[in-house]
C-alpha cells in the first residue's frame, strides 16, 4: 500500500519540495514505513528518502531546502525496505533518468522482466527501468507510457518524473487504486492518490484520473490520453478503511459512503435498547455517528488516543499491531460503565484487537453488554493488488461464523455488514467494484 | 456606400470585420494590420476594399491609411493603438472613430488610474490596492504583509504578467513569499520593461475569488449599451489547469445572462461600468466613444466587482456576440460617433454560443516555438457543421500559404439552444485545423461542457450566498476586525 503525489509548477520560481512534504503528510495514513521526495531543478533529479514517518524523515529543515526545483514527486509506503535506495520513488539513471513511484502491485512482474531482459529484483525499480527503456525507444513520454501500459498487468496508480522535467501519470485500466488531479490557479497542477492532498496544499480538486488514462505534463502542454479501454474495478476497501474521510475518490465522498455504511448497519443489525454507540477511532467514527442518528441511540466518545496517530492494522508485525491498538484505544470509563454498548469498528482481521477492546470494556470498565457491529463484510481473502490483508489462514472470517466470533471476542452479539449493504453504501455498480477481499473473486487485470 | 477602416489583426477584428460587412449600407472594408489576417483580407477583397500591412499601433500610419482611402470612419479593434493615441490623432484630422481616446483608454492602460478612480468616485465593486513606482518598495511591502494578493504590472501588458497568490496555509507562506518576490521582480524586469508611458510599475491588489465574466458595452459617452455576458476560460489546459493565456475559449447565453449570473448581478455590473464611464469623463474632460468592457468577478466582498477594464471588445469574447448581432453594426458605429446611441436598440439572436481557440504548442509561454508553422484550416467543412471560423494570429503570404504568428491560430464559433449543444458543434470542428509540418496544436475540449458549466454554477452559488450574507449584515464595502489591544476596526473595502 502506498500514497503518491506529483506537483508540476508552470513557472520556475516555484519551489515544490515543501508542497510535496505537506502532501505526504496528508497521505501518511496510506503508508507509514518509509517515504521519499524527488524534485527536478532543470538539471538533475534531487532526492531524499528514508524509513519512518514523513515528519521524522524530513525533520531537518535543510533537507527540504536542498530539494530544489519546480517539479516534484513523492510517496509514502507501508512496505518496509532494508535498502534505502529501494524506497520509493525509486530512481534509475540509465538509459534516461527516471524517478518513479506507484501504489499497487504488478502481477506479471517476473515474466515481463524476463521477456524484456531487464534483470532486477525490485518491482518499483523494474517499472522505472522499463519506462526508461521505452522512453529511449520512442523519444516521446506519451508513446512510452502507452507502450508501458500495454505490457504491464496489475493495479497501479503511478507517477514518474523524467530527467528532462516531464511528469508522467498513469492509472491501470481497472483503476483499482485511487488517483486524482487538481490545480492551483495558473501556477501548478497536482496529481495525488487522494483529493485531501489538494485541500492541504491549497489547490482545487478537479477530477479522478480515469482508469486506463495517462497524462504527460511538460513545458508546453498537459497531454491526456485514454491509453487503455477502461474497465473500472474500484477497490471497495478504500471506502471502508483506507482513504481519508475528507477525500473524494472515483466521484464518491468517503465521508458520505461511511455515513451510509452506518445507516446500513443500523438497518441490518439494529441493537434494541442500546444505551450508547461508540466508534473505534478513527475510521469507524462516521459509521457510529450515522448508526446513532438512524437508531436514535445516543452517541458517546469511547476512547482516547495516546501518542501519534498510527494505523495499527497495517503494521507489519503482530507486536506492533497490539502496541498500536493499546495506545490508540484507552477507554473512557464514564462512557461505558453500566451501559448496553454498541461498539462499531471498521473491520475484523484476526479478531485479536476486537477481543482486546471488548474485554477491556467488559472486565475493567464495567460495560453491561457489548454488541459489536463491523462496517465491512467478512474479510476472507488476501489482496493480490497490494492492500495489506494477511493470508487466509490468519483471517477469522474465513473460519468462524458471527455467533462463534462473538464468543471469541467476548461480545453479546457480533455482526458484519452485508456485501449488498456495502455496495449500496458506496453507490457504484457492483460490476465496477473490486470486492475481492470480501468474496475471494478478483478481477482479472488483462492489459 | 460606407467606407470603414478597421485597425487590428486578431480574431476579434475578424469578427468585427464580418459584422461590419453584414451591413445593409453597402460597406467597403479597409484594414490596417501588422499580420495579414486571412479572414479580414478576404472580407476586404469581397467588398472591394484594401489591406495595408503596417504598424496598426502608429497613429500616423492609421491617419495616412484613413486619408488615402477617404473612409467614413475608423474602427479600432485592439487596445495598443488606443494607448498610442490613434483616436486622438484621427480626431485632430477630423476623421470619425469608434475607439476610446488616450485619456479614456487610461481606464484599461493604467490599472492604478482605474483603481484610484473607483475609490475617488466611490464606485461599488472596487478593491483595495497599492501602486508602487519601484520594485524595492513593492518587495518590502510583500514581506511586511504576508497575505493573499494579486500582483499586476501597473500597465496593461498584453494581458500578461498577472499572478494571483492565495496565501492561506501558514505552513506554505514561506514558499509563497518567495514566489511573490520573484514575480514582483519579474513584473519590473520583464513585463513592464518596454513600457515607459506610465510612472507606476507594480500594482498589488487584494486577492478575490469567484466566477469571472466579461461585460462588453458600446458607449457614446452618454449611453452605455450592454452586450450579452460572456465567460472566457484563461487556463491553457482542460479542467482549468495550466498557465494563463489570453483565453482558450468562451461561452455565452442563452440570451443576455450567463447560467450562473443573475439579472440583478448583470444590472449591477452595467451600473458599475456606467459610473466609471461618467467618472472618466469628469476626470479627463473627454467623451468616451467606443467600447468599454468590464472584466468582472462575482466576489464575496461586493458581488459584481471590477477586476480590470478593457477599452475594447474582449478576445475571444467578441467572437461570441458579434456573429449573433442582428442590429446593423455600421448604424451602431454611426450612432456612437454622433452621440445618439440611446436611439439604437441592440438586438441579438436568442441563442447560446461557444467559442474555442486552437493554439500551437508553445503558446502561451514560448511563442517563438509556436511561430512560423504552415497552417491548414478546412473552412468549408467547419461551415458544413454549422460553425464559423475566425482567424487569429495567422499571416497570409502572397503565395496563398498561411503561417502561424505565435499566438492562438483560430477561434471557432458555434451556436445552439444550450451552451453544451453549441459546445459539441464546435468540438466537432477541431479536427479541421492543423499545422502542415506536424507541429502540435491544442484546445480545450471541456469549454462549453455540461460538467464545466455545473462547476461554474456551483462556484457562483457558493459566492452568492456569501455576499448576500454580507449584505444582510451591512458588510458590503467594508470588513470589521477586532485586533487585541487596538479594538474594533472598520476597514473600507
Amino acid at each position: 500500500m502506498g500514497g503518491v503525489v506529483g506537483v508540476y509548477g508552470f513557472s520556475k520560481e516555484w519551489r515544490m519540495a515543501r508542497f510535496i512534504y505537506y502532501s505526504l503528510l496528508a497521505l501518511q495514513h496510506r503508508g507509514q514505513e518509509n517515504c521519499g521526495i524527488v524534485t527536478f531543478n532543470g538539471e538533475t533529479l534531487n532526492y531524499y528518502k528514508g524509513s519512518g514517518f514523513v515528519d521524522q524523515v524530513f525533520s531537518k529543515p535543510e533537507t527540504l531546502e536542498k530539494l530544489q526545483g519546480w517539479i516534484g514527486i513523492g510517496s509514502v509506503s507501508s512496505i518496509s525496505q532494508e535498502n534505502p535506495e529501494k524506497i520509493q520513488p525509486v530512481i534509475v539513471w540509465e538509459p534516461i533518468p527516471i524517478a518513479l513511484c506507484y501504489d499497487g502491485k504488478i502481477l506479471n512482474f517476473r515474466e515481463l522482466a524476463e521477456k524484456e531482459g531487464i534483470n532486477c529484483e525490485d518491482e518499483a525499480e523494474f517499472l522505472a527501468r522499463l519506462f526508461s527503456v521505452e522512453l529511449e525507444k520512442t523519444g516521446k513520454p506519451m508513446e512510452a507510457i502507452a507502450s508501458f501500459m500495454g505490457k504491464v498487468k496489475g493495479a497501479y496508480s503511478l507517477i514518474a518524473l523524467t530527467g528532462r522535467g516531464e511528469m508522467v501519470v498513469a492509472r491501470d485500466r481497472c483503476g483499482v487504486k485511487p488517483l486524482t488531479i487538481g490545480s492551483f490557479g495558473f501556477d501548478y497542477g497536482v496529481v495525488a492518490s487522494e483529493s485531501c492532498v489538494m485541500d492541504v496544499i491549497g489547490a482545487d480538486f478537479k477530477n479522478d484520473i480515469q482508469p486506463g488514462e495517462a497524462y504527460i505534463f511538460d513545458e508546453h502542454s498537459i497531454e491526456r490520453r485514454q491509453v487503455l479501454k477502461p474497465n473500472p474495478r474500484f477497490c471497495a476497501f478504500e471506502y471502508v478503511y483506507y482513504a481519508r474521510p475528507d477525500s473524494i475518490i472515483n466521484g464518491k465522498s468517503i465521508y458520505e459512503v461511511r455515513m451510509k455504511i452506518g445507516e446500513e448497519l443500523a438497518k441490518e443489525h439494529r441493537v434494541n435498547g442500546g444505551e450508547v454507540v461508540l466508534g473505534v477511532p478513527e475510521t469507524a467514527i462516521p459509521f457510529a455517528v450515522a448508526y446513532s442518528n438512524k437508531t436514535r441511540t445516543p452517541l458517546g466518545i469511547g476512547f482516547v488516543q495516546t501518542g501519534r496517530r498510527v494505523r495499527s492494522a497495517i503494521k507489519p508485525t503482530e507486536f506492533e499491531r497490539i502496541v498500536g491498538v493499546q495506545l490508540k484505544l484507552n477507554p473512557i470509563r464514564a462512557a461505558i460503565a453500566g451501559k448496553k454498548v454498541v461498539l462499531v469498528d471498521d473491520s475484523v482481521v484476526r479478531g485479536t484487537t476486537t477481543k482486546n477492546t471488548v474485554n477491556l470494556m467488559r472486565n475493567k470498565m464495567g460495560a453491561k453488554e457489548v454488541h459489536v457491529r463491523i462496517g465491512s463484510p467478512r474479510l476472507i481473502a488476501q489482496c493480490p493488488f497490494g492492500t495489506d490483508v494477511p493470508p487466509k489462514d490468519e483471517l477469522i472470517a474465513v473460519h468462524l461464523n458471527a455467533e462463534e466470533v462473538s464468543k471469541v471476542v467476548g461480545a453479546d452479539t457480533f455482526h458484519w455488514l452485508s456485501l449488498k449493504g456495502l455496495v449500496r453504501s458506496i453507490g457504484i455498480p457492483r460490476k465496477n467494484l473490486c470486492l475481492g477481499c470480501f468474496t475471494g473473486k478478483y478481477p482479472v487485470l488483462a492489459g | 456606400m460606407v467606407k470603414v477602416l478597421l485597425v487590428g489583426e486578431a480574431a476579434r477584428e475578424h469578427a468585427i470585420a464580418e459584422a461590419l460587412c453584414r451591413s445593409n449600407h453597402n460597406p467597403k472594408l479597409y484594414a490596417i494590420m501588422r499580420l495579414n489576417n486571412p479572414g479580414i483580407a478576404s472580407l476586404c477583397k469581397a467588398t472591394n476594399g484594401e489591406v495595408i500591412l503596417g504598424n496598426s499601433q502608429d497613429p500616423k500610419a492609421v491617419v495616412e491609411a484613413a486619408k488615402k482611402f477617404r473612409v467614413d470612419f475608423v474602427f479600432v479593434g485592439p487596445e495598443e493603438p488606443l494607448f498610442h493615441g490613434v483616436s486622438d490623432e484621427l480626431e485632430r484630422e477630423g476623421i470619425p472613430c469608434v475607439g476610446a481616446k488616450r485619456g479614456c483608454a487610461e481606464l484599461e492602460m493604467s490599472k492604478a488610474f482605474m483603481r484610484r478612480l473607483m475609490w475617488k468616485y466611490r464606485i461599488p465593486g472596487r478593491l483595495r490596492f497599492k501602486a508602487f513606482k519601484n520594485v524595492e518598495d513593492a518587495v518590502a511591502y510583500i514581506h511586511e504583509y504576508a497575505e493573499s494578493v494579486a500582483l499586476k504590472p501597473a500597465r496593461q501588458a498584453g494581458g500578461k504578467g498577472v499572478k494571483v497568490i492565495a496565501d492561506l496555509q501558514a505552513y506554505l507562506s514561506q514558499e509563497k513569499a518567495h514566489v511573490k518576490e520573484e514575480h514582483t521582480k519579474a513584473i519590473h524586469e520583464k513585463y513592464m520593461k518596454d513600457y515607459t508611458d506610465i510612472e507606476d510599475r507594480i500594482l498589488i491588489e487584494e486577492r478575490v475569488e469567484g466566477p469571472e465574466y466579461t461585460l462588453q458595452t458600446f458607449t457614446d459617452g452618454r449611453t452605455v449599451k450592454p452586450l450579452p455576458l460572456v465567460q472566457d476560460n484563461k487556463n491553457a489546459f482542460e479542467m482549468d489547469i495550466g498557465p494563463e493565456t489570453g483565453g482558450m475559449g468562451s461561452i455565452a447565453g442563452k440570451g443576455t445572462f450567463l447560467p450562473f449570473i443573475t439579472r440583478e448581478e448583470f444590472e449591477r455590473s452595467v451600473e458599475i461600468v456606467r459610473r466609471c464611464v461618467r467618472a472618466v469623463e469628469k476626470e479627463t474632460g473627454e467623451k468616451y466613444k467606443g467600447i468599454v468592457s468590464g472584466q468582472m468577478m462575482c466576489t464575496p466582498s461586493w458581488g459584481p466587482t471590477i477586476i480590470e477594464f478593457y477599452s475594447r471588445l474582449g478576445d475571444p469574447e467578441a467572437v461570441n456576440v458579434l456573429p449573433i448581432l442582428k442590429t446593423d453594426l455600421i448604424e451602431v458605429c454611426e450612432a456612437i460617433i454622433d452621440e445618439r446611441l440611446n436611439k439604437v436598440k441592440l438586438e441579438f439572436e436568442d441563442v447560446a454560443t461557444v467559442v474555442k481557440c486552437i493554439a500551437p504548442k508553445g503558446y502561451p509561454e514560448e511563442r517563438n516555438l509556436a511561430k512560423g508553422h504552415p497552417v491548414h484550416v478546412d473552412v468549408k467543412s467547419i461551415e458544413k457543421k454549422g460553425c464559423k471560423v475566425y482567424f487569429a494570429s495567422t499571416d497570409l503570404k502572397p503565395d496563398g500559404k498561411i503561417f502561424s504568428g505565435g499566438s492562438r491560430l483560430v477561434e471557432i464559433f458555434g451556436k445552439g439552444k444550450t451552451i453544451p449543444e453549441a459546445g459539441e458543434k464546435v468540438e466537432a470542428c477541431i479536427p479541421y485545423v492543423w499545422l502542415e509540418d506536424g507541429w502540435g496544436v491544442f484546445h480545450r475540449s471541456d469549454i462549453g461542457s455540461k460538467q464545466l458549466l455545473e462547476r461554474r454554477i456551483e462556484q457562483a452559488n457558493l459566492i452568492r450566498a456569501v455576499y448576500r450574507y454580507r449584505a444582510k449584515k451591512g458588510l458590503i464595502g467594508k470588513t470589521i476586525e477586532w485586533i487585541p489591544k487596538r479594538g474594533k476596526i472598520v476597514l473600507e473595502t
